[in-house]
C-alpha cells in the first residue's frame, strides 16, 4: 500500500493574536505546529501501514521552517518526504498549492493507493486543497471521515454530516480527508525523532515540476486575498432570570413577539 | 483556652467596620469556611467577615486583639494540612472579595495583587503579557495570600525555586493591627533582618498579608513535554538525578506512579499517552530557540533510555502538553474523588528519591494500604495519597498516625523534612518535633510571642504555645 500524506505546517492557533489597528494576524514569535488534522492522517496512515505494510511518503509544501512538521511526520514513522519549497510557490491560493501538490504526486508518486489529507489547515481553514488534488488526480475522494477499513481494493469510509455519518465505498486509488475521531495521533517518540533526521526529504522547486513556471505561486493563482477583516463578535445571548417560571415564560414570549419570531 | 465568644457587641462592632451583607454568621454559609481539603472534621468559626480594603483587616485585628478573640485568616481553602480551619472558632477573614491584580509593572518585572486573586488567574493574566509568574502548584484555585502563607512550590521548583523566591514585597497586617510594608520593588536589599521572609510561609501565625508584590520573568514560548514509561520506580527516579549531573535544568521534572495515571485517567475520563508503565517520568522542556529545544530533547531522551526508559514520548503542541499536565495536576483531586485520602508531602535532597520511594511502598505493604506516589522529581519533594479505600474507619484512625510516623522519620532519616510545600498547619503539628530540633522550636515560639503577644492570630497552628 503506497500512501501519500500532504501536510501543513500552521501557527499554534492558541497563540495567534489579532491586531486590532492594523494587521489581523500576528504571527511574529508564535510557535508553528503540524496542521492537526494532519495528525489524524498521518496516523491513519501508520495504522494502515502497520497493518498492510507499505510506505507512507509525506509531501508538503512550505518554507524552509515547515521541515519541522516534515520531520515530525517521520518521527512518527513516515518513511520518505517531499518537500516542495521555492519562492515562486509563495502566496499561491487553494487551487496553485493544489495544481503544485497534485503535479508532485503526479511525477514522484505516481503509483499511489491512498492520498491521506486533514480535512483543512487551521489557519486557512478553506478545505478545499484536498478536494482540488482528487479532481486534478481524476481520482474519487472522501472528505471528513471518521472511520476508516480497507478491504482488498477498495476502502469503506464514515464521512460525518449533519444528521450522523454516511458510509461510503470507494475503490482505489482515492483521497481520504480525516476529522477529528478518526483515530489518537500517537505522540512521536525519541528514537522516531533520532531516526527521522536520517530519513530522506527531497527537495522540489517549481522547476523540477514545470518549466513554465508562471503556474505556480501568486502568478498561478486566480483567486486572491483583497481584504482580511475580524468578524464582528457575535453578541451574547439573552438569559432571563426570574424567580416565578410564570413571569421568565412571559417575557419570553413577549421578546419572541416583539422579534417576530412567534 | 481564654479566648472570648464573639458576642452581640463584637457583632456590632464588626458591622461598623464592613458592610452587613459581608458579614456572615448563619450556619450554612459559613459551612464552607469551616474545613479545607485535609481530612480533618469541620471547625466552624463564629464568624466570616469578608473584607475589602487593607484597613478594614486592621479594624478587625485591633477588635479581636482587644477581645481576644481568635482570627483566622483564609484564601481559596486548598490548603491540606489545616492551616486555615479556624480550630478556636472566632473570626474568619476570608479574602474572596480582595482579588484584584492591582498593577502589572513591566518594566521592573513585577506585578502587585490582592492576597485572594487565584492562582490560575494570576498565571493567565500574566501570560497574556508573555510573563511568568513560575510557582505552579498543583492545585490552581488557591489564592496567592495562602500560597505565600504555605510558601508553596509545584511544579518548576526544580529550575525557579518556591514562593519565596517571587515574593518582592508585602503588605502585612500584624495581630496587633498596625500596617506594616514589608520589601519593595528593589531586586536587592540588605537592610536588617528579612522579616518578609518570617511571614513567607508562617501560615498566617504572624501576620495577615494584604497586599503582595511578586517578581516575574519572561516566558519561554516554546516548549516540548516529555512523557517517559519506566518498568520500575527506581530507574524513573535515578533518571532525574542523571539529567541534572548532565548540567540540564528543565523547569519541570515530575514523576508519577502507574496507580497515580490510572485514577487521573479515571477523573479525567480521558487516557494519558501510556498506562502500562509501572512509572512515568514528565519532563518540561522551555526555550525561545527552536534548535535549542531540540537539542535539549535528544539530550534528556537520550539520558531516559540509558537509564532504561521504556519509551520517550514528546509533545509539543500546546493542547498535547497541557493534557498531560493536568494529567498530573489533578492527582490528588483525583484520588479524593474516589474516597478518603492521607496526602503526605516528604521532601528529601534529590539524590535519595529512589530511597524515599522505596521506603514509602515498604511501610504502606506493612501497614496493608495502597498508595500512589507522585511529585516534584526535580526537587525532591515526593507526594503520596495513602487511599483508605474500603477500611473501616476504627483500623484506618488507628493505623494511620502509626503510619505516619513511620513515614516521617523515613523521611528525616534520609535528611528530608515532613513539609515540602502543604504545610504543618494543624495535621502535622504533633510531628512538628521531629522535623526541628528543640532550639528551634523555642525560637520560632518566641518570635510568635513578639508578633502576636495575646496568640489572637491563627492559633493552634504549627505548634501550641505553652
Amino acid at each position: 500500500m503506497i500512501i501519500v500524506v500532504c501536510i501543513k505546517q500552521v501557527p499554534e492557533i492558541a497563540d495567534v493574536k489579532i491586531d486590532p489597528n492594523t494587521k489581523p494576524l500576528i504571527r511574529e514569535g508564535v510557535p508553528t505546529i503540524l496542521n492537526p488534522f494532519d495528525e489524524f492522517a498521518i496516523e491513519e496512515a501508520l495504522r494502515i501501514k502497520e497493518k498492510q505494510g507499505g510506505e507512507i511518503i509525506v509531501v508538503s509544501m512550505g518554507p524552509s521552517q515547515a521541515k519541522q512538521a516534515i520531520l515530525k511526520c517521520l518521527a512518527m514513522g513516515a518513511d520518505r518526504a517531499i518537500h516542495l519549497t521555492d519562492s515562486l510557490f509563495a502566496g499561491a491560493d487553494t487551487l496553485a498549492t493544489a495544481s503544485t501538490l497534485s503535479k508532485t504526486i503526479r511525477k514522484f508518486v505516481p503509483k499511489f493507493d491512498i492520498i491521506l489529507c486533514g480535512k483543512q489547515a487551521i489557519d486557512g481553514d478553506t478545505g478545499q486543497v484536498p478536494l482540488e488534488i482528487s479532481e486534478l488526480l481524476g481520482i474519487p475522494r472522501i472528505s471528513g471521515i471518521t472511520k476508516l477499513e480497507i478491504e482488498d481494493r477498495k476502502v469503506v469510509a464514515h464521512r460525518e454530516i449533519d444528521e450522523g455519518y454516511e458510509v461510503l465505498e470507494s475503490k482505489l486509488p482515492v483521497l481520504l480527508t480525516a476529522l477529528k475521531g478518526l483515530n489518537e495521533p500517537r505522540l512521536p517518540n525519541i528514537r522516531g525523532i533520532l531516526s527521522a533526521k536520517k530519513k530522506e526529504i527531497k527537495i522540489v522547486t517549481a522547476s523540477d515540476l514545470d518549466s513554465n513556471t508562471n503556474q505556480f505561486g501568486l502568478t498561478g493563482s486566480p483567486t486572491q486575498v483583497v481584504k482580511i477583516h475580524t468578524p464582528e463578535p457575535r453578541a451574547g445571548g439573552i438569559i432571563i432570570h426570574e424567580d416565578d417560571p410564570k413571569i421568565a415564560v412571559n417575557k419570553l414570549v413577549q421578546f419572541l413577539k416583539k422579534e417576530r419570531i412567534l | 483556652m481564654k479566648y472570648r465568644k464573639v458576642n452581640e457587641r463584637v457583632l456590632k462592632q464588626l458591622a461598623a467596620i464592613v458592610e452587613p451583607n459581608d458579614i456572615l454568621s448563619d450556619r450554612e454559609r459559613i459551612l464552607d469556611y469551616a474545613s479545607d481539603e485535609s481530612s480533618i472534621e469541620p471547625h466552624y468559626p463564629e464568624v466570616v467577615v469578608r473584607t475589602n480594603t487593607t484597613e478594614e483587616v486592621s479594624k478587625i485585628l485591633r477588635l479581636a486583639n482587644q477581645e481576644l478573640i481568635p482570627v483566622t485568616p483564609r484564601g481559596g481553602g486548598t490548603g491540606l494540612c489545616g492551616g486555615a480551619v479556624p480550630i478556636y472558632g472566632g473570626i474568619l477573614i476570608s479574602f474572596e472579595k480582595m482579588n484584584q491584580i492591582l498593577e502589572l509593572d513591566a518594566e521592573n518585572l513585577m506585578i502587585t495583587v490582592e492576597p485572594g486573586v487565584f492562582v490560575l488567574d494570576l498565571h493567565t493574566y500574566v501570560e497574556e503579557h508573555d510573563l511568568l509568574y513560575p510557582p505552579d502548584p498543583g492545585q490552581k484555585l488557591g489564592t496567592i495570600g495562602g500560597n505565600i502563607s504555605t510558601n508553596a512550590g509545584g511544579m518548576r521548583g526544580v529550575k525557579y525555586g518556591v514562593t519565596r523566591d517571587f515574593v518582592q514585597g508585602l503588605e502585612v497586617v500584624l495581630p496587633t493591627s498596625e500596617i506594616i510594608d514589608l520589601g519593595g520593588k528593589t531586586v536587592k536589599n540588605s537592610t536588617g533582618y528579612s522579616l518578609i521572609d518570617l511571614i513567607i510561609g508562617a501560615e498566617g501565625t504572624l501576620g495577615v498579608i494584604t497586599k503582595a508584590i511578586l517578581r516575574l520573568v519572561p516566558l519561554s514560548k516554546l516548549s516540548s513535554t516529555l512523557y517517559v514509561p519506566y518498568k520500575n520506580l527506581q530507574d524513573a527516579s535515578s533518571t532525574v538525578s542523571k539529567i541534572i549531573q548532565n548540567k540540564i535544568i528543565p523547569p519541570a521534572i515530575e514523576f508519577v506512579d502507574q496507580s497515580s495515571i490510572l485514577v487521573a485517567e479515571r477523573y479525567l475520563k480521558r487516557s494519558m499517552p501510556r498506562n502500562d508503565a509501572p512509572a512515568y517520568v514528565l519532563i518540561r522542556i522551555e526555550d525561545k530557540d527552536e534548535t535549542q529545544i531540540n537539542a535539549d530533547i535528544e539530550a534528556v531522551g537520550e539520558i531516559c533510555l540509558e537509564n532504561n526508559a521504556l519509551d520517550v514520548l514528546v509533545a509539543d503542541t500546546r493542547g498535547k502538553q497541557e493534557e498531560i499536565w493536568e494529567g498530573r495536576s489533578c492527582i490528588i483531586d483525583a484520588a479524593k474523588a474516589e474516597g478518603l485520602v492521607e496526602v503526605v508531602d516528604c521532601v528529601v535532597p534529590r539524590a535519595s528519591i529512589p530511597a524515599l520511594i522505596k521506603g514509602l511502598n515498604d511501610i504502606a505493604k506493612k501497614y496493608g494500604v495502597e498508595c500512589q506516589n507522585f511529585g516534584h522529581a526535580g526537587d525532591g519533594n515526593v507526594h503520596t495519597n495513602i487511599l483508605k479505600k474500603t477500611m473501616n474507619d476504627d483500623e484506618w484512625n488507628n493505623k494511620i498516625p502509626h503510619l505516619l510516623l513511620d513515614i516521617y522519620t523515613l523521611s528525616v532519616s534520609l535528611h528530608g523534612t515532613i513539609s515540602g510545600e502543604h504545610g504543618i498547619g494543624l495535621t502535622r503539628k504533633q510531628y512538628f518535633p521531629m522535623a526541628r530540633d528543640e532550639k528551634q522550636i523555642e525560637l520560632m515560639k518566641e518570635i510568635k510571642r513578639v508578633f502576636d503577644p495575646n496568640n489572637i492570630l491563627n492559633p493552634g497552628k504549627i505548634f501550641d504555645l505553652d
